[in-house]
């Protein structure tokens, strides 16, 4: 009984930090129209910065408060000196440039970070467990993470609905020639989204970080999970990455307990179910 | 379409072998091993050009297939004695083009986006199949411990442990399977395959069942990269579930690209010039110390000039002229004589309560109509009437809410699109939809082929005679009887809308849906296409929607006039032009009409 609470709790820590990754992803995709396959390497970014940062401040949430507008500057530039090109090109251009950045980056990480895997110590505050029940205690790191995710997951969402931000991120998504014959440079919206995913998967990576520490290819497999995500819950879909998260989050942490050797595999087996039953995800628009 | 390479592509290739062949005469054991692995590359990306370049699946789980045959080798070899090579090989074909034939049984269901990340999807799933379950040691590799011989009467014919050996049979495989997909690709299998990548909705409007020439692609290329698959595992005898990593499908995907896709000889020299870079880079003894231990940042960073600076690939600077030598017209234009065919009873058309609903909308309501045979009509109606959706139920582009459709007492409510094309419904599209980078005659012959269209018909021969004639025909009662060798793309748009009809005409659809054929066209242009229905309805139905008022009463035998996505009035043109409640909801907004009423 005990074991499947703390499952569940693990299950939305997961969920919710994925979730990051995934919204800033179909954040992406939705506005720019890209396939980004170099986000995953921002979570890494995210990771390692919080390494540096953590042993130059201190503290991961002082790396936290540097290190996400650090990553946005990343993203700006990013989108600046490659992404912009593809905006009129097909998939297959979108899916080779943003692969190849991915070996650039992945690379560079070697250059800079190099092989050898880090811990990155959660602050000493936040250290201990918490005795939920008798018998059963849950870290105290974790718990700030799932309400730190929530609070930021919380603030994308009210400033996607009710600032003026928001509303001409949504106009683009739906209109592009609209809002820029309507006289707004749809260039520097779009860079924007770009550089607010960029910190979001940063921020998942830099939050993630003391629980899974930082190793080269941290973001792969956060990559492939959050197109997993991102394909149940329908492209462009914030609502739909949510849930899609959750979901992910749950099948992944009792597939480990119960069926550790398919755990993997039942992600994907769910994504095939989604994807014949809603060819267009979840909450997609056909 | 596919045509045949250039002669500086041909002499450039010539050479390439005659250096392969002598390879082993001049070179060390490490230089024939290399080349062994960039052959066996060379073999796995060429299959993936059969996806990308040829039908346009950009496909991001193929190296799951390499895999897949590899994996294959281990299973069939026992313990301790060597598999037989045509057990090994043949097996990894077969676990090739078995695991793709059920992954894209999936993955044909979506398209773009969805697409690609579904093959990624189905790739990391065999990936942690192989990592995480013991089925063949887990994520740790297995050894084949004896490579695959082929033994005759206990003399030895053929033993992959000998490299010399070995390295042919790699180099035989390239040979045989670029000149098997080169076949392939030039049959009219293959000419149906890049009418998919050109335009899959017109190939589905002309009667092709295109999920399942899709689905037989992408299972003839998982079964050579399983074929490649297999012999990669005969190089060290050890297979690893990161022959499943998603990083191998991303990488040959660039050499596809790098190389030049839709050219099948192109990513040949993409994985060519992918490895001697990679080599290149890792020597330490050419470019230092530093950028050898770093070398994936060199191949990156090429990788990214890459794909900015030159979309077309390597294949595009091999080939200075690159576009198509247009042949000169073959042949005069045949039977001048149009109005000498005889008189044939088409199909004719009904709907009975046909409704459509879009999310809060209703698009179209409770229309029942008849469309009588061999009759020209017409449907008008003000912008946002629903014209278009109708004719797209009628084509099965669309599904209706409720109601029945039916093509001569057959009931073809519900079927999917390219079933009413074969029940004789062909359809145009508002814009030309055409294939520009085929011939005029390409256009027709993919249309005609529809007839036969047993999805492995890999010869022209059997029905060659008949289907010329049929283009023949399309083509010269259409009016483009001395335009078959000319470029569809360079066509005037007249000319492109006339080629539209002759497509349907030559696929044997008798009963012809039209998106106002006659948008853009010129007085002249208009009249010769207003003749040209006239002439056609000796021996088809035409349903066509059409703004050119005076257009629509030169040609029409009956009007449909729809509003608001109901049935208003259908009628002969004098009495709908007299038709009090047609006049105030319609016609008299338009001064034209006012005219000629």
């Amino acid at each position: 009984m005990s074991l499947i609470f703390i499952q569940l709790l693990n299950g939305l820590q997961s969920g919710l930090l994925i979730f990051l990754a995934a919204s800033g992803l179909t954040l992406v995709f939705g506005i720019l129209g890209v396939i980004n396959l170099s986000h995953g390497s921002f979570y890494m970014l995210g990771a390692y910065l919080a390494l540096s940062l953590t042993s130059a401040f201190g503290d991961v949430f002082l790396a936290l408060a540097l290190g996400i507008p650090l990553a946005f500057l990343c993203g700006f530039l990013i989108e600046f000196l490659f992404i912009r090109h593809l905006y009129n090109r097909d998939h297959l251009q979108q899916v080779l440039l943003t692969f190849a950045l991915i070996l650039v980056f992945n690379e560079l990480q070697q250059v800079v970070w190099g092989s050898y895997p880090h811990a990155i110590p959660a602050p000493s505050y936040l250290a201990d467990s918490v005795r939920l029940t008798e018998g059963l205690s849950y870290p105290v790191y974790r718990l700030a993470l799932m309400a730190i995710c929530l609070a930021l997951a919380l603030a994308m969402v009210l400033v996607i609905q009710k600032t003026r931000v928001g509303r001409l991120i949504r106009a683009a998504e739906s209109n592009r020639e609209m809002v820029e014959a309507l006289g707004f440079d749809s260039r520097m919206i779009f860079r924007l989204v770009f550089a607010a995913g960029t910190a979001l998967a940063a921020a998942a990576g830099m939050l993630a970080a003391p629980i899974e520490s930082a190793y080269p290819g941290v973001g792969d497999r956060v990559l492939i999970v959050s197109f997993v995500i991102v394909v149940i819950g329908g492209i462009g879909s914030i609502r739909g990455a949510f849930i899609g998260s959750l979901l992910i989050g749950m099948a992944d942490a009792f597939g480990k307990v119960f069926m550790p050797q398919f755990s993997s595999f039942m992600i994907y087996a769910l994504m095939a179910l989604v994807l014949v039953i809603r060819p267009a995800g979840l909450f997609g628009r056909a | 379409m596919l045509t045949r390479p250039n002669p500086s592509v041909i002499i450039f290739f010539l050479i390439l072998l005659a250096g392969l062949v002598a390879l082993p005469f001049l070179a060390g054991t490490y230089p024939v091993k290399l080349v062994t692995r960039i052959i066996i590359l060379a073999t796995f990306v060429l299959s993936l050009d059969l996806l990308i370049g040829i039908t346009g699946l950009v496909s991001f789980g193929h190296g799951a297939f390499f895999g897949c045959g590899a994996y294959a080798v281990y299973f069939v070899s026992p313990e301790s004695e060597a598999a037989n090579v045509f057990v090994a090989l043949g097996a990894g074909l077969a676990f090739g083009g078995a695991a793709a034939f059920v992954v894209g049984a999936f993955a044909m269901l979506t398209r773009g986006f969805y697409f690609i990340m579904v093959t990624l999807a189905a790739g990391q799933m065999m990936f942690s199949l192989f990592h995480d379950t013991d089925i063949a040691k887990g994520s740790d590799g297995a050894f084949v411990n004896v490579k695959p011989e082929l033994t005759f009467h206990g003399t030895s014919l053929l033993d992959f442990s000998n490299w010399h050996q070995f390295y042919y049979v790699c180099l035989l495989v390239l040979v045989a399977a670029y000149f098997s997909l080169f076949g392939l690709v030039r049959s009219p299998f293959g000419r149906v395959l890049q009418g998919i990548r050109a335009n899959e909705v017109r190939m589905s409007a002309l009667g092709y069942d295109t999920y399942r020439y899709k689905l037989a692609a992408f299972t003839v290329a998982g079964m050579l990269a399983g074929l490649a698959g297999a012999l990669f595992a005969s190089i060290d005898g050890f297979v690893t579930p990161e022959l499943f990593n998603w990083h191998q499908s991303g990488l040959a995907i660039m050499m596809v690209v790098l190389g030049g896709a839709g050219t099948l000889y192109g990513p040949i020299v993409g994985a060519f010039a992918y490895a001697m870079l990679e080599e290149v880079l890792k020597s330490a003894s050419i470019v230092g110390p530093l950028i050898a231990d770093h070398w994936r940042l060199g191949t990156g960073a090429t990788l990214v000039l890459a794909v900015l600076m030159s979309p077309d690939g390597l294949a595009g600077l091999l080939c200075w002229k690159r576009r198509r030598v247009i042949r000169a017209s073959s042949g005069a234009p045949q039977g001048g004589n149009i109005s000498s065919r005889p008189v044939r009873v088409a199909k004719g058309l009904l709907t009975r309560g046909l409704s459509k609903n879009f999310v809060g909308l209703r698009a179209i309501s409770d229309i029942s109509i008849g469309f009588e045979a061999n009759k020209v009509h017409a449907i008008i109606g003000p912008n946002g009437a629903g014209k278009t959706t109708f004719i797209n139920l009628l084509s099965g582009a669309a599904k209706a809410t409720a109601g029945r459709i039916m093509i001569d007492h057959r009931d073809v409510t519900g079927w999917p699109a390219h079933r009413i094309a074969r029940a004789g419904l062909g359809r145009s599209f508002q814009l030309t939809n055409i294939f520009p980078r085929f011939s005029v005659r390409e256009n027709c012959a993919l249309a005609a082929q529809t007839h036969k269209a047993s999805l492995w018909r890999l010869r022209d021969r059997p029905y060659q005679a008949q289907e010329a004639r049929a283009v023949d025909r399309a083509l010269s009662v259409a009016g483009l009887g001395d335009r078959g060798d000319a470029v569809a793309g360079n066509l005037s748009n007249g000319e492109q809308r006339q080629l539209e009809i002759a497509m349907l005409i030559a696929s044997g659809a008798d009963l012809l849906v039209l998106d106002e054929p006659l948008a853009g066209m010129g007085p002249e242009e208009t009249q010769r296409v207003v003749a040209l229905l006239r002439d056609l309805v000796r021996d088809h139905t035409i349903i066509l929607i059409e703004h050119d008022m005076d257009a629509v009463f030169a040609v029409a035998d009956t009007l449909t006039v729809l509003v608001q996505g109901k049935l208003l009035a259908q009628g002969r043109p004098e009495e709908i032009r007299a038709d009090q409640a047609v006049l105030e909801a319609y016609l008299g907004h338009q001064a034209k009409v006012g005219a000629v009423a």
